[in-house]
């Protein structure tokens, strides 16, 4: 079977091909970096939105890029109920697009952090985490200034009870703690999925955790993420 | 003392380069139809609520703080003082 | 008829009007005086710079290119820059610092390279003042976000506070670039007929005379100085950096040159100069974004993410679609020329006609030097007391300011994006990335010592090389070539001339010693307050690169097992003057600094690393800011492990107290973590290489470090070292 993701790079993108390394060396599968202006939903069966700073940033971390003619084409595939990912600035454009609920704020530390966390999943639904058991602590690393979830009181409701919560910020025991809360997240909120399971956005890069010469522990969690959507490819529809 | 709403407006100079209002105009504004906007600067808005004796002093005190504080870096910066409203 | 602003010598002028038969006009007299300024001209450290070595049969491109660059075998090559942007950060430090990094990326993308990290060494005042902090603050958030927007990592840094950098902080940057040899280009004219273009962002009245403003010390009326410091663009500068590695893997590309210092001046001059060509350019097809400029503005303009490059005319269409595709604005200039001659048309008009060789090849200035007075003052200082209670005082070196952990600032930095880092910052003594095409790494470091170049600026400048190249070894790497940036106050005064010109000799004598070539450098002249005459301490900061050539061989000073044995290679001998120790502690800048000594250094490293690479050794640190203490104190807390520790056993100088064997800062040592099977072989393997070696101790699994001397006891929870050490920036800067 030829399983062809497009890995969609808007100006100012620039963890594109370090998402394309992981697919293509590590994963195996076939892999292409998309220049937005380039971009159609028809040849893809699977599309990721990488990390970095599209636009530079400016106004708000994504808000540009959501406007942009190629998402009405992410917004196809994501109707199709194909796997849609959205790595930090991804997720980003993802939320402001309105594809994915709620907003990312500036972290309450008001400075970019870069450090390794832990996240437990909450939910195997996902086109991204069907190969995960809920509750597995997977350590990857965030590097981000603007990404303080937040969702007023009863959104946040609706995403508990819809299962949409993806990933939590937790301590190394699975523990949500608020010192294991990089950002101020609410809820210790690091990643959600729509209704229907297939677009999942996240502030952690699970490309940069996905070879263990690159991890200070000698994991490398953020595989899973890449094999889960392989598995929900393969298998066809969630 | 009367308090004064007093918003301080900081800008880069107007000689100096505005990346961030540039990009919105062009990569935003005019791509998505809005060409009637000919041009976008960006800045920082302070809203402060000032104890002070008169609109003269509220804006000294406001400018003050900005100044001292480093709030606005002269070098880089131009800043606008206003008065928006008074409470007793 | 001179413009007021011209800050050339008699002399210079006269040279001018001599060798040009005419009287320059206004725009001419602008590039002269910003050629010939001391921050392009280099005219005061030239003949200095020449007692560099510079040579390698691996050094693909040395000094006097954007950047130098190195073969690391397999087709691959690494490119290496280092500069500075003290005097724009000192009164802007946020842009300062950012503008700063947009420059150097540009140097290395001119070289055909595509940039793979940054590393930034900073140097500020007190934490307790508060324009220090400030200045700190800002200077990381500039770096940050720029460095983060273009999607390079900073992997590597150092920080260091000292009362001499008050006013005149330090901002150096270096960058690490990955080019294919294939696809190296150089920084020169080619071909006659060759199409020279604009690219990036457009041009405005910025920094106009930045360059000669660098070369002028802060004043009062510095902070007035309004278009000095420019606002940097990073996202226009990553889709330069995406449209260039685009177009040098096509090949499209020909020469390419950073407008940077001196602009489009400096570009066209030393382009041309370099490849004996000429240029005719008409500089109203540049995109400017202010109205009315004229063309001395046009030629002088420092506006920041542009560059120039040089393309046969048949790749036009290529390059442009290259540029259009990313949106990034160009312009087409004019044509290389064999004329020898930098000929600028504005509106077809000729407003400058210039042999290209004259203008940028300054002449030469002879400088004097004279021992100032303090060098031999300060040596002479009392020996202070010993304290009586040593773990406390460890405790309290470990939380000041220049030792304790810098997380808070490289936190605030990506260093992980474009999955190279492999050693992150914190872990290693130097950054080590992976070059995964080719299944190898290279290691990354950059550092200075101001108080021991300060109190010797010989053996202080040659202390640093060799403290970056101990930092290199010590993560597995062979150090290959350095770059390096002199920050000295004003050449003028005959005493930080002598500094300078020590500097370079110590500099030359352990490069030299050490076989390893410098590819590039620069100089940072005039950090000095005008107000109160006071220079800054000399600095020579060092960026090295270092090669590894299996992933088997990278190591980190995390302490790994119970059980295996501690090491010391190096002698310690108690030459405390610059010590951290005697710093904060005792309050001194003062006594026998170390000499360094390229012999010792050489065994040292070269036992390391053979050491590492037979896998005898498992962890590995250099010892130097606050010595052994502090060495063995940071690898227990990052491993996590506890020490046991018999202080005899160091190899050292007669006569030595307990505090000069803990603290002292003597060069050429390391310590290292050793299985006990690989014993024999290190002690049989120290001998082959000359090494002083000398087992120390062992990992053990008690929470606490603890050092035995004779009678004597020290000991140290694991617990407190960690916070000292993790918490002690924080501590010291107010209102962080």
């Amino acid at each position: 079977m030829n399983l062809r993701v497009a890995v969609l790079k808007f100006p100012g993108s620039n963890c594109d091909l370090d998402v394309v390394h992981v697919l293509r060396n590590v994963i195996g599968i076939h892999a292409e970096l998309v220049w937005h202006k380039e971009f159609t939903s028809n040849d893809w069966d699977a599309v990721i939105l990488p990390g970095g700073f599209s636009y530079g940033d400016y106004l708000r971390a994504g808000i540009i890029a959501a406007h942009s003619p190629a998402m009405k084409h992410v917004k196809e595939m994501a109707k199709e109920g194909k796997p849609v990912l959205g790595i930090c600035n991804g997720f980003q454009i993802l939320v402001e697009a309105g594809l994915l609920p709620g907003s990312l704020l500036p972290n309450n530390t008001l400075t970019f952090i870069c450090k390794w966390v832990n996240i437990r999943t909450e939910t195997n639904r996902t086109a991204f985490t069907r190969k995960i058991k809920p509750g597995t602590v997977l350590k990857i690393p965030i590097a981000h200034k603007e990404g303080r979830y937040y969702i007023d009181e009863k959104e946040l409701r609706e995403l508990e009870e819809n299962d949409q919560i993806v990933f939590r910020y937790c301590d190394e025991n699975g523990n949500l703690s608020e010192d294991a809360n990089p950002n101020g997240s609410i809820g210790n909120i690091a990643g959600v999925t729509n209704l229907e399971g297939n677009v999942v956005g996240l502030m952690p890069h699970p490309e940069r955790a996905s070879e263990k010469i690159l991890s200070p522990y000698g994991t490398e969690d953020g595989k899973l993420l890449f094999l889960s959507m392989v598995e929900t490819l393969r298998r066809g529809a969630l | 003392m009367p308090i004064y709403k007093v918003e301080v407006l900081i800008t880069n100079k107007p000689l100096a380069k505005d990346p961030e209002g540039e990009t919105i105009h062009r990569d935003l504004l005019l791509r998505s139809g809005f060409s009637c906007v000919k041009k976008v600067r960006v800045g920082k808005l302070l809203m402060m609520d000032i104890e002070a004796g008169s609109e003269e002093e509220a804006k000294e005190k406001a400018f003050k703080a900005c100044n001292d504080l480093r709030i606005y870096n002269p070098v880089a910066h131009t800043y606008r003082i206003e008065i928006r409203g008074v409470e007793q | 008829m001179i413009p007021e602003y011209v800050s050339l010598t008699e002399e210079e002028v006269r040279l001018i009007r001599e060798k040009l038969g005419r009287e320059p006009n206004l725009v001419e007299w602008g590039m002269f005086d910003v050629m010939w300024s001391e921050h392009i001209s280099y005219k005061s450290s030239k003949p200095l710079i020449k007692l560099l070595p510079t040579k390698a049969d691996y050094v693909i491109v040395g000094p006097g290119q954007d950047a130098g660059v190195i073969d690391i075998g397999d087709g691959y090559a690494i490119v290496l820059k280092i500069e500075s942007h003290n005097h724009p950060s000192a009164i802007d430090p946020y842009n300062g610092a950012a503008t700063g990094v947009g420059g150097i990326i540009r140097d290395i993308l001119a070289m055909g390279g595509k940039p793979i990290a940054l590393l930034d060494s900073l140097r500020f005042g007190p934490p307790t003042d508060p324009h220090c902090v400030w200045l700190l603050k800002n200077v990381v958030r500039g770096i940050a976000d720029y460095g983060n927007c273009i999607g390079v990592p900073t992997v590597a840094g150092e920080v260091e506070f000292d009362e001499s950098f008050r006013v005149n902080c330090l901002v150096n940057v270096g960058c690490v670039g990955l080019a294919r040899k294939d696809h190296i280009i150089p920084s020169r004219f080619i071909d006659e007929g060759d199409l020279i273009i604009v690219v990036g962002g457009s041009t405005g009245r910025d920094g106009i005379r930045g360059a000669s403003f660098a070369s002028k010390t802060l004043g009062p009326e510095s902070e007035s100085d309004r278009p000095a410091v420019q606002v940097g663009d990073p996202f226009t500068e990553k889709l330069l950096i995406d449209a260039m590695v685009e177009a040098i893997e096509k090949g499209y590309i020909k020469a390419a040159k950073d407008l940077g210092g001196g602009g489009l001046t400096c570009a066209v001059t030393e382009m041309a100069a370099d490849g004996d060509k000429g240029v005719e350019i008409e500089i109203s097809n540049l995109h400017l974004r202010e109205e009315g400029m004229t063309p001395y503005e046009i030629m002088l303009s420092e506006s920041q993410e542009r560059m120039l490059i040089s393309i046969h005319p048949k790749n036009l269409e290529n390059v442009k679609r290259i540029f259009e595709k990313y949106d990034l604005p160009y312009a087409i200039l004019g044509k290389v020329t064999n004329t020898g001659r930098v000929i600028v048309k504005f509106h077809g008009e000729v407003v400058a006609d210039l042999p290209a060789k004259l203008v940028a090849k300054a002449p030469v200035i002879e400088r004097k030097a004279r021992k100032p007075e303090y060098i031999d003052e300060l040596r002479k200082i009392e020996k202070p007391e010993q304290p009586d209670d040593l773990s406390d005082t460890i405790l309290r070196l470990l939380s000041s300011p220049n030792i304790a952990s810098k997380a808070w600032v490289y936190t605030q930095y990506d260093h992980e994006v474009g999955v190279r880092t492999v050693v992150k910052p914190g872990q290693g003594d130097a950054a080590v990335l992976r070059i995964h095409e080719i299944e190898k790494a290279v290691g990354i470091t950059i550092d200075g010592n101001s108080k021991h170049t300060y109190l010797d600026p010989y053996n202080g400048a040659a202390g640093s090389l060799a403290e970056a190249c101990r930092n290199l070894v010590a993560v597995g790497a062979k150090p290959l070539a350095f770059v390096d940036e002199a920050n000295f106050g004003n050449p003028e005064k005959p005493e930080i001339f002598w500094q300078f010109s020590q500097a370079f000799h110590g500099l030359s004598m352990m490069a030299k010693g050490l076989n390893i070539p410098c590819v590039g450098g620069k100089v940072s002249f005039y950090n000095e307050d005008e107000t109160t005459g006071t220079s800054v301490k000399p600095t020579m900061v060092i960026a090295a690169v270092g090669i590894i050539e299996t992933y088997n061989w990278i190591r980190t000073m995390d302490l790994k097992e119970p059980g295996n044995l501690i090491g010391i290679v190096g002698v310690t001998k108690g030459d405390m003057g610059g010590s951290e120790y005697y710093y904060w502690i005792h309050k001194i800048v003062g006594g026998e600094p170390p000499k360094a000594d390229p012999y010792l250094e050489k065994s040292s490293m070269n036992f390391v690393l053979e050491g590492i690479k037979r896998g005898y050794i498992v962890s590995a640190h250099d010892i130097s800011h606050g010595g052994f203490a502090t060495a063995i104190c940071e690898m227990a807390v990052k491993g996590n492990k506890g020490v046991i520790i018999d202080l005899e056993k160091i190899p050292h100088e007669k006569g030595l107290r307990l505090d000069e064997i803990l603290f002292s800062e003597s060069y050429a040592r390391f310590l290292v973590e050793i299985r006990r099977d690989s014993v024999k072989d290190l002690i049989k393997l120290a001998r082959e290489k000359s090494a002083i070696f000398g087992l120390i101790g062992r990992v053990t699994s008690e929470k606490n470090v603890v050092m035995h001397y004779g009678e004597k006891k020290i000991v140290l929870n694991l617990r407190d070292a960690r916070d000292s050490l993790e918490n002690g920036l924080k501590k010291h800067l107010r209102g962080v």
